[in-house]
């Protein structure tokens, strides 16, 4: 293959992997690595090395399932484990992303109340947008808007250096592990990688490979789309934790508010701190709020075999359509709950979907290593072992937070 | 015979299969299907015990119902049984799959299999792809139907024929039908009676089962009496009644008339009053007359209102009524006085009275008039409907000549079975 025809084939095939990316750094990534900074200084900076390497290794996973099988990944879980099991999986998953888009919203109304506008105005206007702007078709000409402004992101990389952290400070913390074991450092651990390696993400990413029409010889195309972005992910989620890790973690500030979380930004932008911040996180939360009940509403539906798309109506579509709109409506009304504490739903969400990632892993990794689904693209034994030390270390992090919790 | 009845795959699998002696055999893991005509047909149990799997021929089969099944054979004649690529399997090869419309798009996904006894085989009539089939996997139908009954509704049955589905062939990653989607519930009502004509009572019943209220009764209408009474008499009441109460009163009182008395009256008990009456009216008529013919739903008004008001008046009736080429004028005492044609009506000028147009010198039957009779004149007049008066001059009902063309030229699925 010349160099030319490569070059045109990943430009066609790339975007699964950058979208999935900036949707991965949503509301609630942004509230999770600020507070993971802001509260534990540099101490989990070490964790994103390994969150990216198993990051880099669950995605191409997703990707590669898609691309060989040509299928979903609710799908491929339902025609191969039953009716019974997949049931229960996408009960428990529809939960988890409720949380998701509650925690959305919760970053939408938190950055608007930075510029002085209620709850009760700025969420029930972005649940209708939001459902308009899929139902009506129009949602791929503002994707692009929304990637465009994801990059206001990469403002925490001069915050960061604005800041002035001690450099090498960084550089130890983050090649050399360190553990504590207390509840409110475990929960912040698997909130970090829930928020990294968000359970719905395989499922969309999957989805988005199948829908591109990418095929197995034009795979590694995806698969340079898919390190990529994950790289994006991780390399935002450091300067995030060490922009908050240099000015809030010394000050001692508490992460309570998106305000708190704002003045992480002070160092570069001054008094626009806020502003810069709002921007950012606003998009965040509308971007993914767009993404995230679309695609759990389709892959629900892949799953049970209800008919699924944004150009069906109610009566064509009814199942679909009703768990797009039901998880909207309750994600926003669940913010609008008088004094809701909206970090917290923001970060808690993400530990929930840390909870769920290894039952998500269990089933992608039984998948994967199936001759007859993937003929030759089964798992390489290093990736094996890596999604199992992810699936493994995943579940004891949660029983240890189950055991802290009753010491 | 070891097949009665039908049973969904999902309420046999993980059974236990006996011996003579009512030793366990196995337990059902999978079931092998061929090829049959009209429909695939069962040719093996695969059973499964302590890991092993063994084939079981469906000849060798003694019993097969949704309770029992057991064997003619032994345990030491039972042969093994490796998996193969080539052998197609219900619960690998179909079960949980896509199916995809004829464009290839998703629709839904099958969630259990149909059998039912066809001879001396156990053919597949069916796909359930409802929310019923999911919550039989997942061991929860009854209790979904009770919760359904406490708002007063059923779980419906939402089944696709194999007539709809393609051939199936071993290493199926997924199963296309062969009609658009949207055909599959807005087939004309008359190709839907011609195909649930072909296949076995029993299937047309659960057919039905599938079909919405609305479509039901018209495929209902275009049967013939014997299966209409088949299908009807195999539903519950309710269902029944639901269908029954959707086509015009001339037809439910076709239908109830050949069915049992006990079960006819059960319906009717459950049809809204109004229309009840309607059809005990008709059926107090014999069959093959006028009285038996006719329906009682047509228009009339009164001599003395005016072309406008008569328009105005049946912009709004026409639409519960099958026959409306003709307006019938009656005095008080419902005396036919003379009739206007839809035609005429439109051409008339507004301000007229019906009195002043309508046509005085009518053809009427009365309700015991041979059906012979009741053809010939509406065949020598060229009429599109005859009324039926009794002997005080009173309008009745009136037999439309789509009514009298089904009984001296019956359409194709009604005759198929005569």
């Amino acid at each position: 293959m010349t160099r030319w025809k490569r070059l045109v084939i990943l430009l066609s095939i790339i975007g699964p992997g950058i979208i999935t990316a900036n949707v991965d750094n949503d509301a609630g990534g942004i509230a999770t690595y600020s507070m993971a900074g802001a509260h534990f200084g540099y101490s989990l900076l070490w964790s994103l090395i390994p969150i990216t390497i198993a990051l880099v290794v669950v995605q191409e996973m997703s990707a590669r399932m898609g691309a060989v099988t040509g299928k979903g990944l609710a799908e491929l879980i339902r025609e191969n484990f039953g009716v019974k099991i997949t049931f229960w999986l996408m009960l428990f998953l529809f939960i988890t992303d409720l949380g998701n888009t509650a925690a959305e919203f919760a970053g939408w109304a938190a950055s608007n109340e930075l510029f002085g506008i209620n709850k009760y105005i700025s969420v029930p206007i972005a649940a209708i947008l939001v459902w308009l702007l899929v139902v009506k078709g129009s949602y791929r000409i503002v994707e692009n808007v929304f990637l465009v402004i994801c990059a206001v992101y990469f403002v925490y990389i001069p915050a960061a250096i604005m800041a002035k952290p001690d450099w090498h400070e960084v550089m130890m913390q983050t090649i050399k592990p360190t553990f504590h074991f207390n509840t409110a450092y475990i929960v912040m651990f698997i909130g970090v990688i829930g928020t990294t390696i968000a359970p719905w993400m395989q499922f969309y990413l999957q989805s988005s490979v199948v829908e591109k029409g990418v095929r197995k010889e034009q795979y590694w195309a995806s698969r340079i789309d898919v390190i990529f972005g994950c790289f994006l992910t991780d390399i935002v989620a450091l300067f995030i934790i060490v922009a908050c890790g240099a000015t809030l973690f010394p000050a001692g500030i508490k992460i309570e508010s998106a305000k708190d979380a704002a003045v992480s930004l002070a160092p570069l932008a001054g008094k626009y701190a806020s502003i810069l911040f709002a921007v950012g996180l606003a998009n965040a939360s509308l971007f993914s709020a767009s993404i995230l009940p679309l695609a759990t509403a389709y892959y629900i539906c892949e799953g049970m075999g209800w008919e699924a798309g944004v150009n069906k109506s109610f009566k064509e579509a009814p199942q679909f359509m009703w768990l797009y709109t039901f998880l909207i409506a309750i994600g926003a009304l669940i913010v609008l709950i008088p004094n809701a504490p909206l970090i917290a739903i923001m970060w808690i969400s993400q530990v929930i979907n840390g909870m769920m990632l290894p039952f998500v892993l269990i089933f992608m990794l039984s998948l994967i290593n199936k001759p007859e689904l993937m003929g030759d693209y089964t798992n390489s034994k290093t990736f094996n072992r890596i999604a199992w030390a992810t699936t493994v270390i995943m579940i004891t992090l949660t029983g240890m937070f189950i055991i802290t919790m009753f010491l | 015979m070891p097949f009665f009845g039908e049973l969904f795959v999902s309420e046999i699998l993980k059974k236990p299969v006996l011996d003579p002696k009512g030793e366990e055999l196995g337990r059902v893991n999978d079931i092998i299907v061929v090829k049959g005509e009209p429909f695939p047909k069962v040719s093996a149990l695969i059973l499964e015990k302590k890991k092993r799997l063994f084939n079981l021929p469906w000849t060798d089969l003694n019993i097969f119902n949704k309770k029992i099944i057991s064997s003619k054979i032994y345990n030491e004649h039972l042969q093994s049984y490796d998996l193969s690529e080539k052998d197609l399997l219900i619960v690998r090869d179909v079960l949980d799959k896509q199916i995809v419309d004829a464009n290839g798009a998703k629709v839904v996904r099958v969630n259990d299999v149909k059998l039912e006894g066809y001879n001396t085989e156990a053919i597949l009539i069916a796909v359930d792809v409802g929310v019923r089939g999911i919550m039989r996997r997942l061991g929860v139908e009854r209790g979904g139907e009770d919760m359904m009954r406490l708002f007063g509704k059923h779980l419906p049955y939402n089944l696709i024929s194999w007539n709809y589905l393609q051939p199936l062939e071993p290493k199926l990653t997924k199963i296309s039908l062969t009609v658009p989607r949207q055909m599959v519930s807005e087939l004309h009502p008359a190709d839907l009676a011609e195909i649930i004509s072909q296949v076995s009572h029993k299937e047309g019943a659960s057919f039905f089962k599938g079909l919405d209220v609305e479509t039901a009764a018209e495929a209902l209408s275009e049967l013939q009496p014997d299966i209409q009474a088949a299908i009807i008499n195999g539903m519950d009441t309710d269902k029944a009644a639901d269908i029954i109460e959707e086509m015009p009163p001339d037809e439910a009182a076709d239908i109830l008339s050949d069915l049992p008395v006990d079960k006819a009256k059960e319906i009717l008990e459950q049809i809204e009053k109004e229309e009840a009456e309607d059809i005990q009216e008709l059926l107090s008529h014999e069959e093959d007359t006028a009285g038996g013919l006719m329906t009682n739903v047509f228009i009339a008004y009164p001599p003395e209102i005016t072309v406008k008001e008569a328009i105005d008046r049946f912009r709004k009736d026409a639409e519960e009524v099958e026959t409306v080429y003709y307006i019938y004028v009656l005095n008080e005492e419902e005396k036919l006085l003379g009739v206007v044609s839809l035609r005429d009506l439109l051409l008339g000028d507004p301000a007229t009275r019906l009195a002043d147009i309508m046509e005085t010198k009518l053809k009427t039957v009365t309700p015991e008039t041979d059906e012979v009779d009741v053809g010939e004149i509406v065949s020598k007049y060229n009429l599109v409907a005859l009324p039926v008066v009794d002997t005080e001059g009173a309008l009745l009902g009136i037999v439309a000549v789509d009514d009298i063309l089904d009984r001296i030229l019956p359409p194709a699925a009604k005759r198929k079975r005569r």
